[in-house]
């Protein structure tokens, strides 16, 4: 399977007369933009801002981060999602680099929702403060979850992916300026070099966990809470076969953008055929009852060891009860004779004090941190809030509040904020971007 | 300029070895054997040298912090360092009892250093900085240093590193850091997986203690004819608490012969345990360590033989590298007893 992903790095984004690509510059007629995403009749009060590295601005709530892309041949960038199920993963592919479409609520927030510091000392929180971000700021007339703490933020997000798109149709025609190649031969039809170097799967774990429909990660438009693991070419993930959910603590989450780029199918396709023989990626899930747990732990090793897989990584969205699906699963891939190693966050409390995994187990013995989701932060006020700052402590976001008898509300009055890292949107780079580990102090 | 309190066993004041184990504390203005290395390091004055005799610490325990801490009412002191205590294990103790206690009565900070094997270390690395020392005398100015260097930061409120960066036993607090210039988490998980399929080495950024998990025994076949020992670590002692086995954190055992007694008497037994109101133990010692009821059962002849002694210590706070020691002591005299069952009791 081969992907040609064709770059156009973005420089600048501007609002103008017309929506088109030049020289590095994307300039976005706001108007037409905004009646694009206003078809969307759930859409009832919209604005379209933008945001760049180094401005004092702050972005909250933040649901979902979309890289903009185009297929030039006209299949759907979200199959199953933005359009008809056709298989990602081959084929061309267009991506305005550096920059990203953020889904915002223009009041509301929910359990999963984050926050970007565009500038200052909170920029170093998220990758997000690196990019320039097109904010689609909206509500919506979603009544029957306006205050629910779980939303499912349908229609921010499903407009965060239809507008990437939107953007990306700028550059359909065009010649990228870089092309990068993401190529696998079928696992059984390797040259001897390849197929005789250590054969490596990745094993995903997107979230989820909700019991109810809408919430979770989606695989080609499927809910992957109804779901067994399954084997998939890492093309399709890089190419938009899965799009993220709305439930998990925003610091362990993987945006839609987080899969586009999934940093560590990229590190492993550098190695492919020089150290390693990169076989593909499980597709596994997270689960709630310790049966399902068991179960895609089960699925995944028998697909490893079918595979003959002789080492795995395995990565998890999330933090607490999807743990013991991360843990489960190294296990039972050492088990079967397949050597591990995990990437994923911890939680140790704000003292520092706490067990960092819900589940530990010896087997466990390869493991890379990427930061704790329970880590204080505090950070003066923003010179431009885009949302609503008050979300933060009101609504329930996993690292926010409303009261703390000792810290007060997670938002002051002067603007500045106390929180945890649990509510950094993708805060702890759990994709893998993450230059931050854990040390014992 | 800043001032430090400094705090050393009779050993090192040069008053003497064990026979002057048991000297009650003083304290005397300026420096004493260490001290005199520790001031010549450190950017603050030591102004007071606090000297206590190792056996008296463990034996009075209450007498002399209480002591100690009536000596530091009046003194202005910005930090305090005791040891170091290489691998003595009587003196790290000391030196971990006093400084948690001056830590908690004056909120400064505190600092020791021993050897990893002291049993120090493991009663107290969670409740300071414990510099990770030499095992002898030998090593008294490196480990004064690094504790030093450490207590100089704190003074001049500089940031400090993680435990492997500054030396010191880690406290059980993972905190999150970023790597100056350092790889993604991808990169780093996809060199440590290529490393362990070379069986190179590599480093997991989150070691798994290994638990020790003990395998339940298998049934006595013959019930009638074994022996069969009570053990606790609810603190059941005779009144006088022959063998001063401590309320918390215990390092001490005792066993205690009752082939003569039917039941545990109130006034004769009594708990020394601190973790729990003793009122129904100290009425009824029986409730903890049912010597009236497995004296019964032996009636009944339920089974075949009590071991004429009961074992006891105090398991509040008690390290699980004491508690296996411990164990493991226990085990070898029951053994010598030809002992085929334990009952263990708890609190």
């Amino acid at each position: 399977m081969k992907l040609e992903l064709g770059n156009f790095y973005v420089k600048d984004v501007l609002f103008g007369e017309k929506t088109f690509y030049k020289d590095g510059i994307l300039t976005i007629n706001k108007e037409e933009a905004m009646n694009f995403i206003r078809e969307d009749e759930h859409i009832i009060d919209l604005d379209l801002v933008i945001a760049k590295p180094g401005e004092n601005t702050r972005i909250v709530p933040v649901k979902e981060a979309v890289e903009p892309r185009i297929r030039p041949d006209g299949r759907a960038v979200f199959p199953g999602v933005t359009g008809d199920l056709e298989m990602a993963g081959m084929g061309k592919l267009h991506a305005l680099k550096g920059c990203s479409v953020l889904g915002v609520g223009m009041h509301w927030g929910s359990f999963g929702d984050g926050l970007i510091d565009m500038g200052g000392e909170g920029a170093k929180y998220t990758l997000y403060s690196k990019l320039i971000n097109i904010c689609i700021v909206a509500n919506t007339d979603e009544e029957e979850e306006r205050y629910e703490q779980q939303k499912k933020n349908t229609a921010i997000r499903m407009a965060s992916h239809k507008f990437a798109e939107y953007l990306g149709s700028t550059v359909k025609n065009m010649e990228p300026e870089e092309v990068e190649v993401f190529q696998l031969d079928p696992v059984t039809k390797r040259d001897d070099k390849t197929s005789n170097l250590p054969s490596v799967v990745l094993v995903m774990q997107p979230q989820s966990q909700m019991e109810e429909l809408g919430y979770n990660d989606l695989v080609y438009g499927w809910d992957m809470n109804k779901y067994v693991p399954s084997f998939m070419n890492p093309n399709e993930v890089l190419d938009g076969a899965l799009i993220s959910g709305s439930f998990m603590p925003s610091s362990s989450k993987w945006s839609t953008y987080d899969f586009q780029n999934f940093p560590t199918i990229r590190e492993l396709y550098k190695e492919h055929g020089k150290t390693i023989n990169f076989l593909g990626v499980i597709m596994s899930n997270l689960n709630v009852s310790l049966e399902q747990k068991k179960r895609s732990a089960l699925f995944v090793a028998q697909i490893a060891k079918s595979l003959g897989a002789d080492g795995a990584i395995v990565t998890e969205e999330g933090y607490g009860n999807p743990d013991a699906d991360y843990i489960l699963c190294l296990a039972a891939l050492e088990d079967v004779g397949v050597k591990t190693v995990g990437i994923s966050n911890e939680c140790t409390g704000r003292d520092g004090a706490s067990q960092p995994l819900v589940t530990l187990d010896v087997k466990a013995n390869a493991l890379v941190s990427t930061g704790n989701v329970s880590q204080l932060i505090e950070l003066p006020p923003a010179d431009k809030v885009i949302g609503e700052l008050q979300a933060l402590a009101r609504d329930g976001l996993s690292g926010g509040w409303s009261y703390d008898e000792v810290l007060g509300s997670s938002v002051r009055e002067d603007g500045s904020v106390i929180m945890e890292n649990n509510a950094m949107f993708c805060g702890d780079m759990i994709a893998g971007w993450s230059t931050k580990t854990m040390k014992e102090f | 300029m800043k001032k430090a309190i400094h705090y050393i066993n009779q050993f090192f004041a040069g008053i003497g070895g064990e026979e002057l184990a048991d000297h009650k504390p003083e304290i005397r203005e300026g420096l004493v054997g260490p001290s005199l290395a520790l001031n010549s390091v450190l950017e603050a004055e030591v102004t007071h040298t606090i000297i206590c005799g190792d056996n008296f610490m463990g034996s009075n325990t209450d007498e002399a912090v209480s002591t100690i801490l009536g000596f530091l009412e009046d003194k202005e002191f910005d930090i305090f360092i005791a040891g170091p205590a290489f691998q003595a294990g009587r003196y790290g103790v000391a030196c971990g009892t006093i400084a948690k206690a001056v830590k908690e009565r004056f909120n400064v900070p505190v600092l020791t250093s021993m050897n990893v094997e002291n049993p120090g270390v493991e009663m107290f690395k969670k409740d300071m900085y414990i510099f990770i020392g030499g095992k002898s005398a030998a090593k008294l100015r490196d480990d004064v240093k690094v504790m030093a260097n450490f207590a100089n930061k704190l003074l001049k409120d500089q940031e400090t590193g993680s435990a492997e960066d500054e030396g010191f036993f880690p406290r059980g607090i993972r905190a999150q850091v970023w790597l100056e210039n350092g790889p993604i988490a991808s990169r780093r998980g996809v060199d440590m997986l290529i490393k362990k399929l070379n069986d190179e080495e590599y480093i997991s950024e989150l070691p798994i203690p290994k638990l020790d998990r003990v395998e339940i025994a298998r049934p006595i076949e013959d019930l009638s004819k074994a022996n069969i020992a009570l053990v606790t670590t609810g603190g059941i002692v005779p009144v006088n608490n022959p063998d001063r086995i401590q309320s918390a954190s215990a390092t001490r055992w005792g066993r205690y012969d009752i082939s003569n007694d039917d039941r545990l008497e109130a006034g004769v037994y009594k708990t020394i345990h601190a973790g729990f109101d003793p009122a129904a133990a100290d009425a009824d010692p029986n409730v903890i360590m049912p010597v009236d009821a497995m004296k019964a059962y032996l009636k009944e002849g339920k089974f075949g033989k009590l071991h004429k002694y009961f074992y006891s210590t105090v398991g509040t706070g008690t390290t699980q590298a004491e508690a296996v020691r411990m164990g493991k002591e226990i085990v070898e005299k029951l053994r010598e007893d030809n002992v085929d069952g334990v009952i263990m009791t708890a609190t």
